[in-house]
């Protein structure tokens, strides 16, 4: 994959892709390449050869005709607020954006069915959707930026999933460009073709397959009332706690979120204080939505359930106001943490439920052992944690430190039967751990898969699975 | 005894083979099986498979056999490997909510087992209770409850798969969330025993609802219950189902078996109240009947049954706002069957997806019936495609489904399906032809 092209952008090249996108959306410049060097996941760094905005299906189509004729590896990439360094460009690829293809293509509210370009942002969508009392449901706490391409790319989760489920349950239908920009429909909503579920394997696959040029998804009714209600506890395990029993009384909240002590003062000390009290070591945020009058007994066992695992305080939240900053504490506890740090390494990775106790003790253990900082803020009820390791890009012994603890922190999460991604994906930054929940055998069979969309092997080049053992060099 | 059914019988044991008239009740689409075999083990589904990758055996996956008659006649039928001996639950964790067992267990032993601690798998497919979990989810099967829960596709959480040419993947696992690489288990749910053999599943489940109450509302005729079954899909809550019943010919008259519109509400004690005051409202007429617990979940119990003894079985798809189109488009079948044999055509309806289930009793049979069926139902499958929708014939006489196509063409993504399916079977033993090219 080394030097295909050993020159930046040949002009033959440039000149092609021009022909297609026009002067202004083909980014050949270092300067302005910067901008693309790395994702969500700054850690690692790769500059595109060369970064090409379309703006629609025929032209992705055309650009990845010549990208193909060329041989030139590509990247897809939406937002780039992805966590597992997916869209970064390996390989000397270039970057084919989706920023330009933001348009809602249709909208059928009887249908309860939406079409978007991949560019659009997750949470325009639902503002889209929201004068016909629907919405989108699938909302990864970077909504108000990440966009719907990305979303289909990696799957994505979020606090609500728990009740509704993650991004694969609401994708009816997609078009897609293959690597030799070749235009091809997978599902439909209102149709039920044959043969093999390829949407449900589009879904997560991580720019590796394809580029998702148009997507058609279900909305949801808007729930009738919505009842929101914060529960602080003095220990982390007694929050994990409530959650089990929350579960296990046979309530379904929408939305389970626990943020632990440290992630508590972080938030308090930031612009997005939300009012939790800084001396506490766990927040616990409920929801429940659906029918309004079906709410209070739900909210009444919820509250019962919290007492009895030592809950010190549980407060609802009486105004739609104290909702959202009850939430707006918890989706922007990522961004407060620049408040205790530097550099920040989100994991994710998930256990059974019934575990979460457990696995935070030695998670806690694991921070103590390597001397750093970790704090928790994750969705307990899926049993989906982010262990936010906390440090100095610049001091080369804590970021090996932080490499062995993460290493550990993945390895305790199979160990009690889980896995090593709930929702961030793979990327770049977990193909090392890719063998610790997969027999050779099964990455085998993902490989030969990857091998039918893409027998060149140019789609996202060195992304998710690892490279074979008889191989030089892993990317890490 | 056959060589085919020795050489399995060397391999397992006397007790785990049989063929001759034993294995006539195994046919597959008509077509008798030289063997069927009954593996205990992940290990020997594995050995039976290799041994006819290498002998070239074209083998068929099943469970209890509930599905082998019905989708698309394979290309051979040497071998049916049933997973009816491998029916042991592994794992039942209810505080995690999932429940992992072997591919025959029985839908009914699960849901026994989960109710003993109040939660249920939310899927009612076709078929009733009798049918094995492997079986659902190789062939995807799902019922009115998809509106609310999902499909199969969205509730299996993992499985065990052993390939064509015997190879053990364990795809997916016992959580929600995991995206650690290509899911490759959405490709085996409904693949039709055509990549493997699935030999163990793990399933999420839900808490049981305090309250299950079915509204039932009456139609004069069944376009009118169609636009009443959109009308109560588009009601502004999430319904557990919503579906259009169209009795058949000879069941509608004298007991009042006219065509229906069943809305099912899973929901606590206050909210089912509420439920059903927005979804009367929303009907502007009161429902007829009110089914509380048991007597609601029979009706769909009934929903399920609905296929049994039908000899012709399809599936019509169009966006839900055009089910009332779908209705009227099934006039086209009259001249498929005779109404006065057996109970006639019976209609089924999923309001909030848009599929209407057609079941014929008993079609015409003479060459000229045939010839005229096929024609029809080629007709209006070019008409719903050109409408962005589709027609499948789950099941049909071979003569129908065989000409036809269970499902229509794959079009520009079939070098797609052909490529996973030689990634999995190698030596393309496994049920050739269950799916389109």
């Amino acid at each position: 994959m080394e030097n295909i092209l050993p020159e930046p952008l040949t002009k033959k090249l440039g000149d092609r892709l021009r022909g297609v996108v026009g002067d202004a959306w083909v980014i050949a410049d270092a300067d302005r390449l910067l901008a693309y060097e790395s994702d969500g996941l700054t850690a690692y760094r790769k500059t595109p050869l060369a970064v090409v905005l379309p703006r629609d299906t025929d032209e992705v189509s055309r650009v990845m005709g010549i990208l193909a004729e060329e041989d030139v590896p590509v990247v897809p990439r939406g937002a780039g607020t992805g966590l597992s360094g997916g869209a970064l460009a390996n390989g000397d690829a270039v970057i084919v954006g989706t920023a330009r293809m933001t348009d809602m293509l249709e909208l059928d509210p009887d249908n309860r069915l939406a079409r978007v370009q991949p560019g659009m942002i997750n949470a325009d969508l639902t503002k889209a959707a929201e004068p016909y009392g629907l919405y989108y449901a699938p909302d990864p706490s970077s909504q108000s930026a990440c966009t719907l391409g990305g979303n289909v790319a990696e799957n994505s989760g979020g606090p609500h999933c728990l009740k509704y489920g993650v991004t694969s349950r609401y994708v009816t239908g997609l078009t897609v460009v293959t690597p030799e920009g070749k235009i091809i429909e997978l599902g439909g909503f209102g149709r039920e073709p044959g043969g093999y579920d390829l949407l449900g394997l589009f879904v997560g696959s991580e720019g590796c397959f394809g580029i998702a040029t148009e997507i058609e998804v279900r909305l949801l009714p808007k729930p009738e009332g919505v009842k929101t209600l914060l529960a602080i506890f003095d220990r982390l395990g007694d929050a994990g706690a409530a959650v089990t029993e929350i579960m296990a009384e046979g309530l379904l909240p929408a939305a389970l979120e626990i943020i632990d002590g440290p992630t508590i003062r972080a938030v308090e000390a930031s612009v997005f204080a939300a009012g939790f009290p800084t001396d506490a070591e766990a927040a616990l945020v409920i929801e429940f939505d659906g029918i309004e009058a079906g709410l209070a007994s739900d909210v009444e066992r919820a509250v019962v359930q919290c007492r009895a695992a030592g809950a010190r305080e549980v407060r609802i939240a009486d105004s739609e106001e104290e909702r959202l900053a009850l939430w707006r504490g918890r989706k922007k506890a990522f961004g407060a943490m620049g408040q205790i740090g530097n550099d920040l390494m989100v994991q994710d990775g998930t256990v059974p439920r019934s575990k979460l106790t457990e696995v935070l003790a030695r998670i806690s253990e694991i921070g103590v052992r390597h001397d750093l900082t970790i704090a928790n803020v994750f969705h307990a009820g899926d049993g989906n944690l982010h262990p936010n390791l906390i440090f100095d890009r610049s001091d080369a012994d804590e970021l090996r430190r932080v490499e062995l603890a993460s290493t550990e922190i993945m390895a305790v999460c199979v160990e009690a039967g889980g896995t090593i991604t709930g929702e961030h994906g793979v990327g770049l930054d977990k193909r090392r751990y890719m063998s610790l929940v997969h027999t050779p055998d099964e990455l085998d069979a993902m490989r030969d898969v990857k091998a039918v969309f893409d027998p060149r092997g140019r789609m996202n080049p060195g992304k998710v699975l690892p490279d074979l053992p008889d191989s030089a060099g892993a990317a890490v | 005894m056959n060589s085919l059914a020795g050489m399995l019988t060397d391999r397992l044991s006397a007790a785990q083979v049989v063929d001759g008239i034993e294995a006539e009740r195994w046919a597959v689409c008509g077509r008798i099986p030289q063997a069927v075999v009954f593996p205990e083990s992940e290990e020997q589904v594995a050995e039976i498979l290799s041994l006819s990758s290498e002998e070239g055996w074209q083998c068929i996956p099943g469970g209890k056999g509930g599905w082998l008659h019905g989708g698309q006649p394979p290309q051979g039928v040497d071998v049916v490997v049933s997973a009816e001996r491998m029916n042991e639950i592994s794992a039942y964790e209810p505080a995690d909510m999932f429940i992992e067992a072997q591919a025959g267990a029985e839908l009914e032993v699960l849901e026994r087992r989960t109710l003993e601690c109040s939660q249920w798998i939310a899927l009612d497919p076709p078929g009733g209770e009798r049918g094995t979990l492997g079986a659902m989810v190789a062939v995807g099967a799902a019922g009115p409850l998809e509106a609310g829960f999902g499909s199969p596709r969205d509730q299996v959480l993992g499985a065990t798969l052993v390939t064509g040419d015997g190879r053990v993947l364990g795809l997916g696992g016992r959580v929600v969330k995991n995206v650690a690489g290509f899911d490759l288990l959405k490709l085996v749910t409904g693949s039709w025993g055509t990549l493997g053999m699935i030999t163990s599943v793990t399933m999420r489940v839900h808490p049981v609802p305090a309250t299950d109450r079915s509204l039932l509302f009456k139609g004069r005729d069944p376009a009118e219950a169609a636009a009443l079954a959109c009308r109560l899909a588009q009601a502004p809550l999430s319904l557990a189902a919503v579906e259009l019943l169209v009795p058949g010919d000879a069941e509608s008259g004298a007991n009042a078996s006219s065509p229906l519109v069943a809305v099912r509400i899973l929901e606590s004690v206050d909210g089912a109240d509420e439920a059903e005051r927005l979804v009367s409202e929303r009907a502007g007429i009161e429902p007829f009947q009110r089914l509380e617990g048991e007597q609601s979940a029979a009706i769909f119990e009934n929903v399920r049954a609905m296929e049994d003894g039908a000899e012709l079985v399809l599936r019509l798809s169009l966006l839900p706002s055009r089910l009332p189109e779908l209705v009227e488009m099934t006039s086209r079948l009259s001249g498929l069957y005779d109404p006065t044999e057996g109970w006639g055509m019976r209609l089924a309806g999923h309001a909030q997806t848009g599929v209407l289930r057609v079941m014929i009793a008993k079609m015409t049979h003479s060459t000229d019936g045939l010839d005229q069926a096929r024609v029809v139902l080629g007709v209006l499958r070019r008409s719903l495609e050109a409408e962005g929708g589709s027609l499948v014939v789950s099941q049909g006489p071979p003569e129908i489904v065989g000409a036809l196509g269970a499902w229509g063409d794959s079009g520009p993504v079939a070098p797609f399906n052909a490529g996973i399916r030689a990634a999995f079977d190698p030596a393309s033993i496994l049920a050739q032809g269950r799916l389109p090219q």
